[in-house]
């Protein structure tokens, strides 16, 4: 037979010893038809991934500025003016419904297009974005005068710079060798003043106000019964108002001189327009930019995006806060994941007599790993928030009632709920593998005159800690992408502060946090924008898939390297 | 030389070994325990949260307060049922807090010859036997003294106004309406006719702030009324009349301006051999008349469009079973759709909405007035000797029952019995429809979309990857499976709906061509192939078709995508009806052809996406199920002269049927559950059909959609704890009997 001459590589597929056989072979045509489903599992992975990874890694590269010309016999014109730049977003197939557009279409044969672009300037015309028919365009320019300004709200303005006008004195001209210099070191000035600005408000007066709330508190507990004690803390809040003014004019005074000098320019096609550049938070041509500098921004964008917070309805800034929320919590997580997985597992193992109870037991916790996790979220509103957060309040805080403190969503009870939700999953990696100890090593321990407990902890839980690891990652990732059910355990589109911080007692569990998952959701979904929210999203996206994939993988390559471990075991 | 022989102590453990092994058998065993029995607890304490549901409300009596004989002909109270009041015909109302019995009287100088209270306003109406009217506003002002909180209460008195039938006396009166204008129907007595008057007030404005109000119109309508009036009803809207006849008629005067006209008369009763009415009034909201018959039978009608008519008018929604006798006392809730009714000494608490009896009781005493407390917690006779009674009511969840959260269920205001979700709506008068027949077949749609797309990929990968794929590339598929299976469904529904809903909007007809020509090619392609001679077929080593077919499979798609404006021009063409040119136009073709409608976000997408979440999760299982049949079936067959394919099919596949119907059971419970995903792809409206360019609500989906929004221990929140807890249970039985299964598999391969 022919097959026997064929030489599969290694070690042969077991069916394919004798496989294509001299004359047609039942099958054969079907057995392509297979294929499809594996190729299309695949296609859809590398697909989805491709997707992702190609939106959210564009948005970090600064994108050109184009200028477009409209014909003057079209009837399209934007706010107008026949002139429109911006960067473009997609130039696409036209999505219209009009009956007749379609027929009109039909008829020559193709769909019309479209360009959708970024004109940015929220601030002078109400949108941000426009869609412009591809007939209407005469003529696509990229002048390289046009500068792109990050502002603190409204988004980009798109121009060209007139003019930089400081409060006295003469103007220096967008011509002038000195503008450019000029503009850089205001626009470092204004930033390293708004930080201070930010520091002063949010750290040195957040704290003064956190004291004066917790006085406040103390004297609603002391109540009327010690009058001396409370006008001592009466005392106290006084100096802490002088304090408070003191820090509130300096913030004022920082703040008036972020209005000190102030930038002209002129939109595209029109009027001229200033704003002071306390308004900037960072700026380019982009039409000016080498590669090289556009690896610069693309850099910086990046860093921005995981360093800093989210500003304008969390469309624009970073998102740090739900990065450090998404780590928190899984942390806090897996913390309550482990001890509790691992010692049902060894229970299980270990000590229980194996029989009917456990088995069914042993398959009760393997489906629960199969209940939908918004169930999950449905028990830690019910059981955790409300039921012991109540408990928890009306016994510690009962003088912060009405308001709960525990009794409402946070981030312990987010985590608690994960941690239910992802038990089976530690419990069933751990179990497998103190099942896969070889039993002579059990037995060995044994011998030597080891306790049970001491085999357990010296000779079985050593040698699955892969094994538990893969589990407790496997969780990991589950807990870190997953979104239903923390919206009703605690999780918020903009937490105020991190439940970690330098304010005693530090880790904050009753805080509410921001979390990846929930974060594509929210800008995707409830954004007053959704359009401008869409590479945020994408961005984040970007960062969870991958976040997510490290962990399955890591969890792939611990299985694996367990695998090899025990096979070439010498028991 | 000190003794040699070793201690025997020696071979002992240590006394710290055994105590800490000792220990740690103890917080194994407790903590393994406590840690199974939590997390089974979750579905115990799901429970626990829905058992008040399905609880029937708690009535018990409390005290009890004797009044001075009078002719009282009302009741009502506060707001909180601490001060309750009765009022009498002869211009005295009564103020009794029945925790101490005190009485305190207000004598309005007055006398009545018809007196009615609209509790919703807390104000009278009294006519007179001169033929005037006059409000009587009920004042309770709560203050706080002596560490308790202190009700008191005042009746007032407001101006007299003269009817336009002057010197005949009022024998019936009704009101609705609010402070700026009020409608009131009087029945007055002119010898020995009676006649029917609505009277129109306005509130007059004056300079001086206020105002007053005025009639502006007295309109005899009698002549509209064929019988003889009994009693009169007027809508809290002030847009009609009730008026009851003699004859069992009851007819319904629309309002118009200043016009009035008889819109519809029927009889409640008409059906039976005795047709009179014994009471009628209406139900919280005013669109829905209680009316009982002289046999007490009990009855609700509820104004909707009939079918061909463009006007509401009553009809029939609900029958309640009967009362021992014609009503003699009716109270409807000022929260909900509940009213309390009944004859002589015993009283029942009805539900409308559920169609229910939530209490009856015979009382020891018989009843004359009956009032149903403002917070809907507290029941108020009235007995015929002059003695007020204080029931508490402990009903928290009167909305719901069986039926009505499974069957189909009568609303107010709908032509007919629907299933419907709807837990809020515009006003206090919303009426919550609860039912979880949308959710579920909702669940069930998005579902069934999902494994019909998901199942046959899955399975004919498991397939190829576990009979015919080259093993040097399994290293590479499962794990990338896994990578699948661990995609954030948040991630998955974002896309769908931001990214893949919208391009597949327009390019239905291409998704069509694809799901026809990419098996269509693998199987031409397959069997072009097989007839290639065998030098050719070498070429491709066995167990690498799928690496040749990606390229394939990509002109496919591509081919596809731009076949189907082809297919759509040709296919697709419907006739636009402004210009009249043929329009080749899926999402026009669609709702023309089938009546279904076509939305963005729909099924579709939903049953692509969810793919990515159910594939791998049954390609894991079915292929292995597949990958253990034990290899001597497979050898043999194989020898025997079978080809690939024959063994693959009538060997492996028989023999691995349980793992991969396993695998379906669990990917089933993953489509159920899926929350992210059905959230954000569809539009999220709670429908009953199965078009696939719809949209849906699941159970999942509802739950995160509303949940947050739910106050705690409402009826809406108990209905979403049923709504996770069928979720658990069907997830929960799905995956046991797919685990039972998989072990009966490993069982059977051991033994072959």
């Amino acid at each position: 037979m022919s097959a026997a001459t064929l030489d599969p590589p290694r070690p042969a597929p077991r069916s394919a010893l004798l496989a294509p056989a001299p004359k047609r072979v039942a099958g054969e045509a079907k057995i392509w038809l297979t294929s499809v489903g594996l190729a299309l599992g695949l296609l859809m992975v590398a697909g989805l991934l491709w997707i992702i990874i190609d939106h959210g890694v564009r948005v970090f590269w600064p994108r050109r500025v184009v200028q477009m010309q409209l014909k003057s016999d079209s009837p399209f014109e934007f706010q107008g003016r026949k002139i429109i730049a911006g960067s473009i977003v997609r130039h696409a197939e036209k999505i219209a419904l009009d009956a007749a557009a379609i027929a009109a279409a039909q008829a020559r044969g193709r769909r019309p297009k479209e360009w959708q672009i970024y004109v940015g300037n929220k601030d002078a015309w109400g949108q941000n974005f426009i869609f412009v028919d591809d007939d209407a365009v005469e003529a696509i320019t990229r002048p390289a005068d046009l500068l792109a300004i990050e502002r603190i709200e409204y988004g980009q303005a798109i121009g060209e710079p007139v003019a930089l006008q400081p409060k006295d004195g003469a103007a220096i001209a967008a011509g002038d060798p000195a503008f450019a210099p000029k503009l850089a070191a205001l626009v470092r000035e204004v930033n390293a003043r708004r930080k201070e600005i930010e520091h002063l408000e949010k750290d040195e007066i957040g704290d003064i106000n956190a004291q004066m709330e917790r006085i406040k508190l103390d004297q609603k507990k002391i109540g009327d019964s010690a009058p001396r004690r409370v006008a001592a803390l009466d005392a106290i809040v006084k100096t802490l108002q002088g304090q408070y003014e003191v820090l509130a004019r300096t913030a004022g005074e920082l703040r008036a001189a972020q209005g000190g000098w102030t930038l002209a320019y002129r939109l595209p096609g029109g009027e001229e327009r200033t704003m002071p550049l306390g308004q900037i938070v960072s700026y380019y041509f982009p039409n000016r930019l080498t590669l090289f500098q556009r690896a610069g921004w693309f850099a910086r964008n990046l860093r921005v995006f995981l360093t800093e917070e989210p500003r304008e309805a969390n469309t624009e800034g970073g998102i740090f806060p739900a990065i450090f929320g998404t780590f928190v919590m899984t942390l806090l997580m897996s913390l309550a994941v482990m001890p509790f997985g691992v010692l049902a597992a060894i229970y299980l193992r270990e000590y229980a007599r194996q029989g009917f109870f456990v088995r069914a037991v042993r398959i009760a916790v393997n489906n629960l790993a199969g209940v939908p996790s918004i169930v999950f979220g449905v028990f830690g509103l019910g059981f955790f928030v409300y039921v012991v957060g109540g408990a928890i309040d009306s016994t510690f805080y009962s003088v912060h009632l009405p308001n709960p403190t525990f009794g409402t969503g946070g981030i312990l009870w987010a985590a608690a709920t994960l941690a239910l939700m992802t038990v089976p999953v530690v419990i069933v990696a751990t179990e497998e593998a103190i099942s896969a100890v070889p039993r002579g090593m059990r037995e060995a321990s044994l011998a030597c005159g080891a306790s049970k407990w001491q085999t357990i902890q010296n000779i079985i839980l050593p040698s699955s800690i892969p094994g538990i690891l893969t589990g407790l990652i496997l969780a990991m990732a589950r807990g870190a992408g997953e979104v239903a059910p923390l919206m009703l355990v605690g999780v918020v589109k903009l937490a105020p502060s991190l439940p970690l911080d330098t304010v005693a007692p530090f880790i904050h569990l009753d805080r509410k946090f921001m979390h990846l998952g929930f974060h594509i959701y929210d800008l995707g979904f409830q954004s007053p924008d959704s359009e401008a929210a869409k590479p945020m999203v994408y961005a984040t996206t970007l960062l969870l898939i991958s976040l997510v994939i490290v962990l399955n993988l890591a969890a792939i390559v611990v299985r694996e390297r367990l695998r090899q471990k025990y096979k070439t075991g010498a028991f | 030389m000190p003794n040699q022989t070793p201690d025997p102590k020696r071979f002992q453990p240590s006394k710290l070994t055994l105590l800490i092994d000792r220990f740690m058998t103890q917080f194994i065993k407790v903590g393994g325990v406590l840690v199974i029995a939590s997390v089974l607890g979750i579905f115990v304490f799901i429970f626990s949260q829905i058992i008040p549901l399905l609880r029937s409300a708690e009535v018990k009596s409390g005290p009890a307060a004797s009044l001075p004989a009078g002719n009282y002909a009302a009741i009502g109270a506060d707001e909180w049922s601490e001060l309750p009041f009765v009022a009498a015909l002869d211009g005295k109302v009564r103020f009794v807090n029945p925790a101490t019995g005190a009485v305190t009287e207000n004598d309005l100088g007055q006398t009545f010859t018809a007196l009615r209270y609209n509790a919703r306003s807390q104000e009278m109406i009294g006519g007179t036997a001169d033929a005037r009217f006059a409000f009587v506003k009920l004042d309770y002002t709560a203050g706080f003294a002596k560490g308790g909180r202190n009700v008191t209460g005042e009746a007032k008195l407001g101006p007299l106004q003269a009817l336009a039938r002057a010197g005949a006396p009022v024998r019936a009166i009704a009101f609705g309406g609010d402070e700026n204008g009020k409608l009131v129907g009087v029945i007055q007595q002119v010898g020995d006719k009676l006649e029917v008057h609505a009277v129109s007030l306005a509130r007059k404005r004056s300079l001086l702030g206020g105002g007053q109000l005025k009639i502006e119109d007295d309109r005899d309508v009698t002549a509209l009324i064929p019988g003889k009036p009994v009693s009169i009803l007027v809508t809290a809207q002030a847009d009609a009349l009730i008026v009851a006849a003699d004859d069992g008629q009851l007819h319904y005067l629309f309002r118009n301006g200043d016009e009035f006209a008889l819109r519809q008369s029927f009889k409640p009763f008409g059906d039976l051999a005795n047709p009179a009415i014994a009471s009628v009034d209406f139900l919280f909201a005013d669109v829905s008349l209680v009316a009982t018959g002289a046999r007490g039978e009990n009855r609700v009608f509820s104004l909707y469009r009939k079918a061909g008519d463009d006007k509401r008018t009553f009809g029939q929604i609900k029958q309640f079973p009967a009362l021992p006798g014609g009503a003699t006392f009716f109270a409807s809730s000022l929260r909900n759709k509940a009213f309390l009714t009944g004859a002589g000494s015993f009283a029942s608490l009805r539900y409308s909405t559920t169609e229910a009896v939530r209490w009856g009781a015979k009382l020891p005493f018989t009843i004359a007035r009956a009032f149903i407390g403002g917070k809907y917690d507290r029941l108020l006779f009235l007995d015929t000797g002059a003695k007020l009674h204080v029931f508490t009511l402990r009903d928290p969840h009167p909305e719901t029952s069986f039926a009505a959260l499974f069957g189909r269920v009568w609303y107010e205001g709908y032509p007919a019995p629907a299933y419907e979700w709807q837990s809020s709506g515009g006003s206090d008068e919303f009426e919550p429809k609860l039912s979880l027949v949308p959710l579920i077949v909702g669940t069930l749609k998005g579902t069934l979309y999902a494994l019909l797309f998901a199942v046959p990929v899955a399975l004919l990968a498991a397939l190829y990857t576990s009979q015919f794929l080259h093993p040097n590339f399994k290293g590479v598929v499962k794990p990338t499976m896994e990578i699948m299976a661990s995609l954030p469904s948040v991630v998955l529904g974002f896309l769908a709906a931001l990214w893949l809903a919208p391009i597949i909007e327009t390019r239905v007809p291409s998704i069509l061509v694809m799901v026809i020509l990419v098996p269509a090619t693998a199987l031409g392609f397959g069997y072009g192939w097989s007839l290639l001679p065998i030098q050719m077929r070498r070429r491709i080593p066995p167990g690498c078709e799928f690496l040749v077919f990606f390229p394939l499979l990509l002109v496919v798609l591509w081919a596809s995508w731009h076949l189907g404006p082809v297919v759509e021009r040709v296919c697709f063409a419907v006739t636009d009806p402004t210009t009249g040119a043929r329009v080749g136009d899926f999402r026009l073709w669609w709702p023309q052809v089938t009546g279904a409608s076509f939305e963005q976000r729909n099924s579709l997408v939903v049953g692509f996406m969810m793919g990515f979440a159910v594939i791998p999760i049954v390609f894991t299982i079915a292929e292995d199920a597949l990958s253990n049949v034990p290899l001597s079936l497979t050898i043999g067959s194989l020898a025997l002269g079978a080809s690939r394919w024959q063994t693959a099919m009538r060997i492996v596949v028989p023999t691995a049927s349980a793992g991969i119907f396993s695998g379906l059971m669990i990917g089933l419970g993953r489509a159920v559950g899926e929350t992210m995903i059905v959230v954000m792809a569809t539009g999220n409206t709670p429908v009953l059909n199965w078009n696939i360019f719809s949209g849906m609500r699941t159970l999942s989906a509802n739950i995160a959609v509303e949940l947050p929004e739910a106050a705690e221990h409402s009826t809406l929140y108990r209905t979403l704890f049923l709504g996770a807890l069928l979720l658990f249970i069907v997830t929960f039985l799905v995956n046991t009997v797919a685990e039972l299964l998989r072990q009966h598999l490993r069982e059977k391969y051991k033994t072959v």
